[in-house]
C-alpha cells in the first residue's frame, strides 16, 4: 500500500477509534471517519483536520453506505456494539458488520482490516500459565459466554466469510484489554465496588494490556504493511504486569485512592464452580447468574495465562511505541493527546 | 379429534422479522410439540440465519415471498417493524397461512379490517398478540372479576411507565429512529395497544372520551411521549396513561369494583386485594393489610427467583402460543379473537380522533 491512502475508520469517535484516526493523520493518510448520526464529537482533536471527512451514518442502516464510503482503498473497521442486551449488540456489532461489507462490495473496496478482541478465544478448556496466541482454540461454548464474546465471534465469522468469497486482502487484529485516559479499570482485574472500592480477583496472573495509542499504531501498520494480508494479530504491549502490579501502578496515579478487596483466584475458582452446580441442581443450569458466578465468564476473565505479540513482532516489525508507566502517565496527567 | 384419540397434526411454522421480539417466539417454536419451526426469515442474513441456528429452523431466509413460495407453511409469526405488518400479513393469508402479528396488528381499524375480510375469504385465522392480557397477573385479576370477588366492575387504571426518551437505545434510538414513528401516534402508537387491551377486557364498551396527548422531551424521534385518556362506556370508567419520562418503569393495572379492588404491576409483580374479610368492617382493613404484606413478602421472593429464571413480563407471549396453536390445531376460537382486534383498533382510533381531544 502507497504511503498516504484513503482510510475508512468505522467507530470513529469510539475510545480506540479516535485514536486510529488520529494515528492515521498523523501518517499522512486521508480519513473517512464514519460515526453515528447522534454522535457528539467535542471530544475528539482531529475534527478540524482537513484530511478528515466525517461521514455520519449508522451501520445498522445500509442506506447510502456504499456511497459514502466509495473510493476508500481500505476499510478499518472498529465499529462494534460494547453493550446493552443481545439484540442490541447483534444489531450493532453482526448486523453493521453485514452492511459494511455490502457497502464495500458494492463500492468495490477490497481492503479490510477487521479489528476483533481476546474475547473470541476459549478459555475454560486452557491450561492456567499456558500461552494465548493467535492459534489457540476460539471460543465454542457460545451459550455460556456473554453477549459481547457471541456477537464478536459472530462478527469475525462474517468477515472472513465474505472476505474468503470475494478474495478480498482481510487482516483480522485481536485487541487484548485496550487502556488508556478513562479507560483505566479493566473488568479482567475483578469488580467495581461504587467509585472506591475494587474487588481484585487473583494476584499473579497477567493482564493483556494494550495501551491505546501502541494499539491504534499496531492497527495503522498492518493497514499499511502488504505483510499484515491474509494474517491474524494479536495486540498486546511488551509488558504485561499482573492483577496486584497494575492495581498498584494505578493507584499511584489516582487520588483518592481506591481500596482494594483482594480474593483469591483458587477461592474464586471453587465459588463459581458451586454456583454451577446449584444451577444445574436448581434451576436445570438455565439460571440467570451474574458474570463472575458463570465458569466460562469467570475464566475469560480472570484466568492466569501468558500472552504473547510475538507474531506482530516478527512480521511487521512493530514494537509498542510506549512503555506501560510512559502509557499510564499519559492516560493520568494533564497533557494533550492526539486524540 | 382431541375426542377421538388422533393428535392434531403438528404445524409448519415460519417466523418473519428476527429483531427482539421473535426470541420469545421462537423459544416457544423450538420447544412445542405443535408446531415445527421451518424457517425464520429477515431482511439481514445474519440476523435470520442467527435465529434460525439458534432455534433449530430447517432454512433462514431474506426475502418473506420467497420464503412463502418456497416452504409450505402452515403459520408465520410476523414480527416485523409495527409499519409493515399489513402488508407481510396480507402476502401470508394470500399465501394460505395463518397469521399472528405482533401488536398493533394495524395502523388504523380501517386498515385493520381489510386485513381481516382478507383472512375470512382465505378461510384463515388471523390473530395479533396481546401478550400481557396471557401473564399470570391478568388472568388472575380476571378470575377474581368472573368469581364475583370485585362485584360489579366500576373502574379500571392502566398506567404504563417507560422511561425511554432519555435512553438511545430501542425505541428512543437517536442514531436510527424507529420506524414506528411513522404511525399515527408515532412511536407510541407500537405501545399503547397493550393499555388498549387491557383496559378493554373490564370495559364492556368505550362510548365517551376525553385525550390529551403531550410532549414533555425534546426528543427528535417522538411526536408524542405521553399520552391520557378518560373513557367511559356501559357504567365503567377507564383511566389509560402512558408516560416516559418518569421513573422506575411500571405497568400498574387497577380494578375497583362494588365490592373490592385489586391492583398489580406486570413489570415488578405483585397484587394486592382489597375485599371484604372475616372479622367485619371493624377488623377487614386491618386483614387485607396483613394479607397483602404477607403478599408483598411472597411477591419478592417470587421476584428475584422470576429474575434468575429468566422470567421476564413478556412470560404472556408463551401462554398466548400455547393457547392459539391449541386453537389452530383443533379447530377451536383463538384466544385473541376478531372482536378482540377490532375494538382494540377502533380504541386506538378514538384516542387519536379530533373531536375526542382535551
Amino acid at each position: 500500500m502507497s504511503p498516504a491512502v484513503r482510510l475508512c475508520i468505522t467507530g470513529a469517535s469510539g475510545f480506540l477509534g479516535r485514536h486510529v484516526v488520529a494515528e492515521a493523520l498523523k501518517r499522512g493518510h486521508e480519513v473517512w471517519a464514519v460515526v453515528r448520526p447522534a454522535a457528539g464529537l467535542s471530544h475528539v482533536n482531529w475534527l478540524e483536520d482537513p484530511a478528515v471527512h466525517i461521514v455520519r451514518a449508522d451501520l445498522r442502516r445500509p442506506e447510502g453506505l456504499a456511497e459514502a464510503i466509495s473510493g476508500c482503498d481500505a476499510v478499518l473497521h472498529l465499529a462494534a456494539a460494547v453493550g446493552g442486551e443481545l439484540y442490541t449488540q447483534l444489531a450493532g456489532t453482526v448486523v453493521g458488520t453485514e452492511n459494511l461489507l455490502k457497502a464495500m462490495q458494492s463500492a468495490g473496496i477490497r481492503r479490510l482490516i477487521a479489528v476483533s478482541s481476546f474475547s473470541v478465544y476459549g478459555y475454560i478448556g486452557k491450561w492456567s500459565h499456558s500461552t494465548l496466541s493467535e492459534t489457540s482454540p476460539l471460543e465454542t461454548r457460545l451459550d455460556e459466554r456473554d453477549d459481547y464474546c457471541l456477537t464478536k465471534v459472530l462478527q469475525e465469522r462474517l468477515v472472513r466469510e465474505v472476505s474468503g468469497r470475494e478474495g478480498w486482502a482481510l487482516t483480522v487484529v485481536r485487541p487484548g484489554v485496550i487502556y488508556g485516559r478513562d479507560h483505566l479499570w479493566t473488568a479482567c482485574l475483578g469488580a467495581e465496588l461504587g467509585e472506591r472500592t475494587w474487588i481484585r480477583i487473583g494476584a499473579w496472573a497477567k493482564v493483556p494490556l494494550t495501551y491505546v495509542e501502541n494499539c491504534a499504531d499496531a492497527i495503522l501498520l498492518c493497514a499499511e504493511r502488504e505483510e499484515a494480508i491474509g494474517e491474524t494479530f494479536n495486540i498486546v504491549d511488551d509488558r504485561c504486569p499482573s492483577h496486584r502490579g497494575y492495581i498498584r501502578l494505578l493507584r499511584r496515579r489516582i487520588s483518592p485512592r481506591p481500596r482494594v478487596i483482594p480474593v483469591s483466584w483458587t477461592l474464586m475458582r471453587l465459588v463459581c464452580r458451586c454456583a454451577w452446580i446449584s444451577n444445574q441442581l436448581f434451576f436445570d443450569g438455565e439460571g440467570k447468574l451474574p458474570s463472575v458466578l458463570v465458569p466460562a465468564r469467570m475464566h475469560a476473565r480472570c484466568k492466569p495465562l501468558r500472552y504473547t505479540n510475538k507474531r506482530l513482532r516478527k512480521t511487521l516489525g512493530w514494537s509498542p511505541r510506549y512503555s506501560l508507566e510512559e502509557a499510564l502517565d499519559r492516560s493520568t496527567r494533564d497533557m494533550e493527546l492526539p486524540a | 379429534m382431541v375426542e377421538t384419540g388422533i393428535e392434531p397434526a403438528t404445524l409448519r411454522a415460519a417466523v418473519i422479522g428476527a429483531g427482539p421480539i421473535s426470541a420469545e417466539h421462537l423459544r416457544f417454536l423450538k420447544h412445542s410439540p405443535a408446531a415445527h419451526l421451518v424457517a425464520v426469515c429477515d431482511i439481514s442474513e445474519s440476523l435470520a440465519r442467527f435465529g434460525a441456528t439458534r432455534y433449530g429452523a430447517d432454512n433462514s431466509y431474506t426475502n418473506h415471498e420467497a420464503m412463502l413460495e418456497r416452504e409450505q407453511l402452515d403459520v408465520v409469526h410476523v414480527l416485523t417493524p409495527a409499519h409493515t405488518h399489513c402488508k407481510i400479513a396480507a402476502d401470508c393469508l394470500k399465501a394460505g397461512t395463518h397469521v399472528i402479528v405482533e401488536k398493533p396488528i394495524a395502523p388504523t381499524n380501517e386498515e385493520f379490517r381489510m386485513l381481516a375480510a382478507m383472512a375470512q375469504w382465505q378461510k384463515r385465522v388471523l390473530t395479533e398478540d396481546h401478550n400481557y392480557r396471557f401473564n399470570e397477573q391478568i388472568r388472575a385479576i380476571e378470575a377474581l372479576r368472573d368469581a364475583g370477588s370485585l362485584g360489579e366492575v366500576r373502574e379500571v387504571d392502566v398506567r404504563m411507565a417507560l422511561n425511554i426518551t432519555d435512553a438511545d437505545t430501542g425505541l428512543a434510538d437517536r442514531n436510527v429512529p424507529n420506524p414506528c414513528g411513522t404511525l399515527p401516534a408515532g412511536i407510541l402508537h407500537d405501545l399503547l395497544p397493550h393499555l388498549c387491551y387491557l383496559a378493554l377486557r373490564f370495559l364492556p364498551s368505550a362510548d365517551e372520551f376525553a385525550v390529551k396527548w403531550s410532549k414533555h422531551s425534546e426528543h427528535p424521534s417522538f411526536t408524542y411521549d405521553a399520552c391520557d385518556a378518560l373513557l367511559i362506556g356501559g357504567g365503567v370508567h377507564a383511566r389509560l396513561r402512558f408516560v416516559s419520562h418518569e421513573w422506575p418503569d411500571c405497568f400498574t393495572v387497577i380494578v375497583r369494583g362494588s365490592k373490592g379492588t385489586v391492583e398489580t404491576d406486570l413489570y415488578q409483580p405483585y397484587m394486592k386485594l382489597l375485599v371484604p374479610r372475616r372479622g367485619g368492617k371493624q377488623l377487614t382493613p386491618l386483614v387485607n393489610q396483613w394479607v397483602n404484606g404477607i403478599g408483598l413478602a411472597k411477591s419478592s421472593v417470587t421476584g428475584f427467583l422470576n429474575k434468575v429464571r429468566r422470567r421476564t413480563p413478556l412470560e404472556g407471549i408463551q401462554t398466548f402460543l400455547v393457547e392459539t396453536y391449541k386453537a389452530l390445531r383443533t379447530g377451536a376460537p383463538v384466544p385473541v379473537s376478531y372482536e378482540d382486534m377490532d375494538r382494540t383498533t377502533r380504541l386506538m382510533d378514538a384516542l387519536l380522533a379530533e373531536e375526542n381531544q382535551i
